[in-house]
């Protein structure tokens, strides 16, 4: 049974029409009209417990809205949601006790405290049970590496030292699931190395649910095995990542590095993509011709000193499927 | 599998909340050292604007000089707690958008901003002491007997409540406004004047009067004041703490009322 089951998930916001300049703006005092946005349209997602996704979008696509509505501060406007058995926003607070949270904009601890005075306050709320807190504490202390400033002030912890205390603060009273909204915007490479383990350790070894929202798509590269594409409300892909990179990683990219300058180098069979003095960057796709047969087609008529093959990244196929649109036999020409 | 527990209401939470608040507060000591300050200030100044005015001026029917100063100087004292807004958590809350993280928490969230702001208080409630003994340097103040001072605390607590109230219904405008510094700023000036904590209400001439009294701001200063130095007499006592009551029952009403309508535009509209 999953965990987490959306139907026909829907929000429309509504907002009082406006006109421009100051007459709209005096209009809009007594106005009437008002206009409906939908932020989300029948999404239809379910997760298993245990399970780690990715929910990825452009900004403005729905990405928060969703999370705000199985966090149950938000109503959906039609559709519905089961998160562990219950309905969020019916039972916000019996929803609360069962997830956490974690926003990288924002932080959820007591800014002037001591980190471990927030950590005494979450047990409260909570009501942890002294031993597991204690117990949870000393594991979080240890993998996220506490212990160095647990007696200091919140404000004046680095961005990496607070998201730790954020992800210890959210992990604390054992949710089943968690969302992540960015959690590692902002932290530079040994951090979000420390986060991502962090992540990593706490599904396997506590089977939580995770829910990642991010635009570093390394994250969900590192984490996740699914993800779910959300463009303008509507859910666009949802599967596994390897498929949407055989599916759209099409093109790759060869590096030739030529031994002396052409200044008329091409190549048929293959776009030329830049050029910096010898080094040029060919684009082909690898269901019309194989690298092997293109590098034998270059080096027939030119020198080369060097070869290169580039596998497209997720991020590259994900800014594709933004700017084209999702379907199941991608376009074959070169953007 | 992880278990989780039913949710349950638990007061310990909010006695934490209380808590933190008063460590929070504790942290900002020059805070407290600038309003002790500007209150021993403030007792200098009144005292000598009220001896000055006294001088020139015949004192008005049961206000002699040592009276009014014993108001001004309580006024003072009270306004140590009452002048704090303790609700404005709520405001930054929504100002910066933490409100959604208090929404994702199991706890009853305006209870939580009211045992923040009761924390808060209780701090400043503890700054009453020194202030007492630092005022008695400069004046001295009249001490009514305990059946009137037990009766100042009731109408005192009371008053808070009204104020507590007031605070909450303004912060609650940001739900809408998000910003309320200007309406914050209205509501001193007329605490201040209105409220009878700078002057008895009885200078104001009486079609003024009327009108202030058909307002909840003299039910935080002036009741409490009145009682106090004795222009409110025992006979009247059940009178003007009914209408105290009636006031903190009026304002919490109209405080759900807020609530209710700026936690559905949170949840409706997505804050």
């Amino acid at each position: 049974m999953p965990i987490i089951r959306t139907r026909d998930l829907q929000k429309v916001f509504r907002s009082i029409k406006r006109r421009p300049g100051v007459g709209g703006a005096i209009s809009a005092l007594f106005s009437r009209e008002y206009e409906d946005k939908v932020a989300v349209s029948n999404v239809n997602v379910s997760l298993e417990a245990g399970e780690m996704v990715g929910y990825i979008g452009p900004n403005g696509a729905g990405k928060s809205t969703t999370i705000k509505m199985l966090t149950g501060i938000l109503v959906p406007t039609a559709g519905t949601i089961e998160v562990a058995g219950i309905v969020p926003h019916a039972h916000r607070q019996q929803n609360a006790v069962n997830i956490g949270v974690v926003f990288g904009q924002r932080s959820q601890l007591y800014w002037d405290l001591p980190l471990r005075e927030s950590f005494e306050l979450l047990r409260a709320i909570y009501d942890v049970p002294r031993d597991r807190y204690r117990e949870n504490m000393r594991e979080f202390a240890e993998i996220l590496d506490l212990e160095r400033f647990l007696d200091t002030p919140v404000r004046q912890l680095s961005l990496g030292e607070r998201m730790r205390g954020d992800f210890a603060a959210a992990m604390l009273h054992d949710p089943k699931i968690v969302y992540l909204d960015e959690p590692t915007i902002g932290l530079d490479v040994i951090a979000k190395e420390a986060i991502r383990d962090f992540i990593c350790r706490v599904n396997r070894e506590r089977g939580t649910t995770v829910i990642l929202t991010t635009h570093d798509l390394a994250d969900v590269e590192r984490l996740c095995e699914r993800i779910v594409l959300i463009d303008k409300g509507t859910v666009i892909y949802d599967g596994p990542i390897e498929r949407l990179r055989t599916e759209y990683g099409t093109h790759r990219t060869l590096i030739v590095n030529l031994a002396d300058s052409y200044p008329e180098f091409s190549i048929e069979g293959a776009d030329l993509e830049s050029r910096e003095q010898n080094s040029v960057r060919l684009r082909f796709d690898r269901r019309t011709i194989t690298a092997e047969a293109l590098i034998r087609r270059v080096t027939e008529r030119y020198s080369i000193t060097d070869v290169a093959i580039v596998e497209p990244d997720i991020e590259t196929i994900i800014r594709r499927i933004y700017v084209e649109g999702y379907s199941v036999q991608p376009a074959t020409s070169p953007a | 599998m992880i278990a989780t527990r039913p949710y349950r209401f638990r007061l310990e939470p909010y006695i934490e909340f209380a808590k933190k608040a008063i460590a929070r507060e504790s942290t900002y000591r020059f805070e407290v050292f600038t309003s002790i300050g500007s209150f021993v200030v403030r007792v200098y100044l009144l005292r000598m604007v009220w001896t000055a005015l006294y001088a020139r001026n015949a004192a008005p029917e049961g206000l002699p000089l040592h009276a009014i100063i014993t108001y001004s100087t309580v006024a003072l004292l009270m306004g140590l707690v009452l002048d704090i807004d303790q609700t404005r958590l709520l405001h930054d809350h929504l100002h910066d958008g933490t409100i959604a993280t208090d929404f994702m928490k199991p706890i009853n969230v305006p209870l939580y901003f009211f045992s923040d702001g009761t924390g808060e208080v209780l701090f400043h409630a503890a700054l009453i002491f020194p202030a007492i003994l630092l005022s008695l340097f400069l004046v001295h103040i009249d001490v009514p007997s305990a059946f009137v001072l037990v009766m100042f605390l009731i109408s005192f607590i009371l008053g808070y409540f009204v104020g507590f109230f007031i605070n909450f219904i303004l912060n609650c405008i940001a739900f809408w406004t998000l910003e309320i510094s200007a309406a914050q700023l209205i509501l001193t000036w007329v605490t201040d004047l209105f409220g009878g904590e700078l002057f008895p209400l009885v200078f104001f001439p009486l079609a003024v009067q009327n009108i202030i009294f058909a307002l909840p701001f003299a039910a935080m200063f002036s009741t409490p004041l009145l009682i106090y130095v004795g222009q409110i007499r025992p006979e009247r006592y059940a009178e003007v703490i009914g209408v105290q009551v009636a006031w903190v029952v009026v304002l919490a009403g109209a405080s759900w009322v807020m609530w209710r309508f700026g936690a559905r535009r949170v949840v409706v509209q997505g804050g």
